[in-house]
């Protein structure tokens, strides 16, 4: 890592020079990606320290989405949040929050279009206030909160006290131990998979706009994966939060989960393969079907045929437990 | 007087304002199917135009159509009026006043490829040459004992006459216009520039369907043995089956029911089942709907690609309908109905190519010579007017504003305060 980097922009611009080297595989672009938010929330973090002083407590930031999962694409937003230790004001966090947005925007992050950023509110609060806040989403069920849920399922700590994450998610565990049902209205919120092959099956691409000809790849091909393997992770009350590494602790222990993990190396590749020139977050989630060969088609079908497969396979390992 | 007599009457003035009620459709589903901006003035030139359509058709639409003349056009009857003359076992006026409202269905049509970018001075002029030079020569070829109605054409309400005429002019235009500003992006692809109520837009095409009874079953022009009854019933299968038809062909090849594809494909089973309603069994007027609730979709895209920006779909629906329902006829007409209402039994029914032959031409002639008229008229008018089309400034501010002066919506605009140049 460069130690010249001094502001936002000479991030960014250290991420543009890197991004063609480290873009033609996952595992290094995903570190790399890792290496550039860290590198990120470091500098935002001095800054803060320079004007308002040293924390007034212990806290721990963490990723969410596709960063957590180690799933990035070239580009991607921004999604995180903040725990900080019972007691301490809000504000200081808050602005260090969103600090932190400034800076991954600086830097070639969008903002979250939801908000989920550890500038709002919702996601920048006490340990305490965390395990209230959780324990009210999983007791309203509604389909908001159960969103809110299952976006802070997939986190990880990139700075800061990785244990009061941990402890978060060992008292979701206990909640979902104690309320199982939960468990159906987790499966519901996640059952409708958008269709991506029609019935003369032709691919269902987007008929007008500046995407017309492509296919939204993350909602038809990645969500049944990312959704599925989430699940089976709830279930089995595994923190790891890369699809991948779920992949390989949960095939273990479910057989059906198993043959799928090859289908969604390869999606990622596939994605990386045609999607490493693209110059915004937008574009990446949109793959242009004129750039795919016969064989590329046939193996794409295979892998949104596979992931409903796999979806339906965890939907009923896990409805089998409620 | 005779019963059977005042009886035709008076069936024919409900229907003649049946096809009038028509208008009142296309003021929904032209709206609805168009950007707020510009709502009041499509609604508004619907009414303006159908006044010009009566004067001129009053003048010299009728006399080319019905004068006594050549195979290419009448001569005699112009400002129609006259109040012992019957027609085809009609008063005169009860037979003009039906025809009137088929001239100013077809403008309508027409003025559906204008949509959104035409100057209202060029609506107004286009209004009477159109009523004058385009629609009454191919209705004269076909109805009003031309050299088509001596082949045998079967047009019984008008696919050819009325939507394929209207359907041709619109393209011309639609070609000269060029496509609304923010349709097509530089790499080719398209936007879709909504319509802003689909409400609406449903509600227009429900008015049109029961409008098409007048247009359809009044065409039987008289009450005898209640055959009006059978084309209504033509009628109203082949609108079913192009609706349920278009619903599941974009359903399936796009992954969405959309709205507007089913709202054309009612009104293309309509359109089709126009020229053939009093000639088909009706299981052919399902698969004449059917098949144009299928052409309209594969129609709308193929437009959408080769960047004739169509706002109202009145190519596909009117045009591409239209010839599909004309020509069908020439597939179905079975041979009782072809005896009873002219013409030939079609290929189907053991008539051989004859009458596909005579329906195809008939398309042809009737679609060339509306395309051409309409193209050499907006050309000429192009030159001698300083062009078709608004500037870019109004077509963005919208034809409510820059054309009429005030806002078919005018709360959703803030209104006066957003006059231009204030």
């Amino acid at each position: 890592m460069s130690t010249q980097l001094t502001t936002y922009q000479s991030v960014r611009e250290w991420r543009e020079q890197q991004m063609r080297s480290v873009a033609r595989d996952h595992h290094t672009l995903n570190q790399f990606h890792e290496q550039v938010i860290y590198q990120v929330v470091q500098m935002a973090q001095v800054r803060m320290e320079s004007e308002w002083g040293k924390p007034p407590a212990h806290f721990a930031f963490f990723v969410m989405g596709s960063t957590a999962r180690f799933e990035q694409s070239v580009w991607s937003d921004q999604d995180h949040g903040l725990i900080y230790e019972d007691g301490a004001e809000p504000s200081y966090f808050l602005t260090l929050g969103e600090e932190i947005s400034r800076g991954l925007e600086q830097a070639g992050y969008a903002r979250c279009d939801g908000k989920v950023m550890a500038s709002n509110r919702l996601w920048c609060k006490s340990q305490h206030e965390w395990h209230e806040q959780l324990e009210r989403w999983l007791d309203e069920r509604s389909w908001e909160t159960i969103r809110h849920f299952l976006t802070f399922f997939d986190s990880r700590v990139v700075c800061g006290e990785e244990d009061y994450l941990d402890q978060l998610k060992d008292g979701l565990f206990s909640y979902i131990d104690k309320h199982p049902a939960v468990l159906k209205r987790l499966i519901e919120n996640t059952s409708h998979i958008k269709k991506a092959v029609g019935v003369f099956g032709q691919f269902l691409v987007e008929t007008s706009g500046k995407y017309s000809g492509c296919l939204r790849l993350k909602e038809t091909a990645f969500f049944p994966y990312v959704n599925a393997l989430r699940l089976l992770a709830i279930y089995e009350q595994v923190t790891e939060t890369s699809t991948l590494t779920r992949f390989t602790i949960l095939a273990k222990k479910h057989q059906k989960v198993a043959p799928y993990e090859r289908d969604f190396k390869n999606l990622l590749a596939l994605r990386l393969r045609f999607q490493a020139n693209q110059t915004d977050y937008d574009s990446v989630h949109y793959l242009d079907m004129k750039k795919l060969s016969r064989a590329d088609k046939k193996q794409l079908k295979a892998i949104i045929k596979h992931g409903r497969k796999l979806f339906m396979n965890a939907k009923e390992i896990v409805e089998k437990g409620c | 007087m005779d019963s059977i007599f005042l009886m035709n009457n008076v069936w024919i003035m409900i229907c003649a304002v049946l096809v009038l009620l028509m208008q009142g459709g296309f003021i929904l589903l032209e709206a609805g199917s168009t950007r707020m901006k510009n709502a009041g003035h499509i609604a508004g030139k619907t009414i303006f135009t159908v006044g010009i359509a009566s004067l001129v058709f009053w003048a010299v639409g009728y006399g080319f159509i019905y004068g006594e003349g050549n195979a290419f056009i009448g001569l005699s009857d112009f400002f129609y009026g006259d109040a012992s003359s019957t027609v085809d076992g009609l008063a005169g006026s009860i037979d003009f006043f039906f025809q009137l409202a088929f001239a100013a269905i077809a403008l309508t049509v027409a003025f559906g490829g204008f949509a959104e970018r035409a100057k209202l001075s060029v609506y107004i002029v286009f209004a009477v040459l159109f009523s004058a030079l385009v629609y009454p020569v191919v209705a004269h070829w076909i109805w009003g004992a031309g050299w088509l109605a001596d082949l045998g054409k079967q047009d019984f309400a008008g696919s050819t006459v009325v939507h394929l005429t209207g359907a041709m002019a619109a393209l011309a235009a639609t070609i000269l216009l060029k496509p609304r500003i923010g349709k097509y992006n530089s790499d080719g692809s398209s936007n879709n520039l909504y319509g802003h109520n689909q409400v609406y837009t449903a509600l227009g095409v429900l008015v049109l369907w029961v409008g098409w009874f007048g247009f359809n079953a009044g065409s039987t022009l008289e009450v005898a043995d209640a055959f009006f009854g059978y084309v209504a019933l033509n009628t109203q299968l082949a609108a079913a089956a192009g609706a349920v038809a278009a619903l599941l062909i974009a359903w399936a090849a796009t992954g969405k029911a959309d709205v507007p594809t089913t709202l054309n494909g009612a009104l293309a089973g309509l359109v089709a089942i126009t020229a053939s309603c009093a000639f088909v069994a009706p299981w052919a007027a399902v698969v004449i709907g059917l098949i144009g609730g299928l052409i309209v979709f594969a129609s709308m895209k193929f437009f959408d690609k080769a960047k004739i920006d169509d706002p109202i779909f009145a190519l596909s629906v009117h045009g591409v309908a239209g010839i599909w329902g004309t020509i069908s006829t020439g597939f179905f007409a079975t041979p009782e109905l072809a005896a009873m209402n002219g013409g030939l039994p079609g290929l189907f029914y053991g008539g051989g190519f004859t009458q596909l032959g005579v329906q195809t031409i008939g398309v042809a002639a009737g679609g060339i010579y509306a395309f051409i008229v309409s193209m050499v008229i907006l050309v000429v008018m192009k030159n001698a007017m300083g062009g078709l089309r608004v500037t870019e400034e109004e077509e963005i501010i919208g034809l409510d504003m820059s054309e009429h002066g005030s806002y078919g919506y005018p709360e959703s605009f803030g209104g006066d305060s957003q006059k231009p140049g204030a």
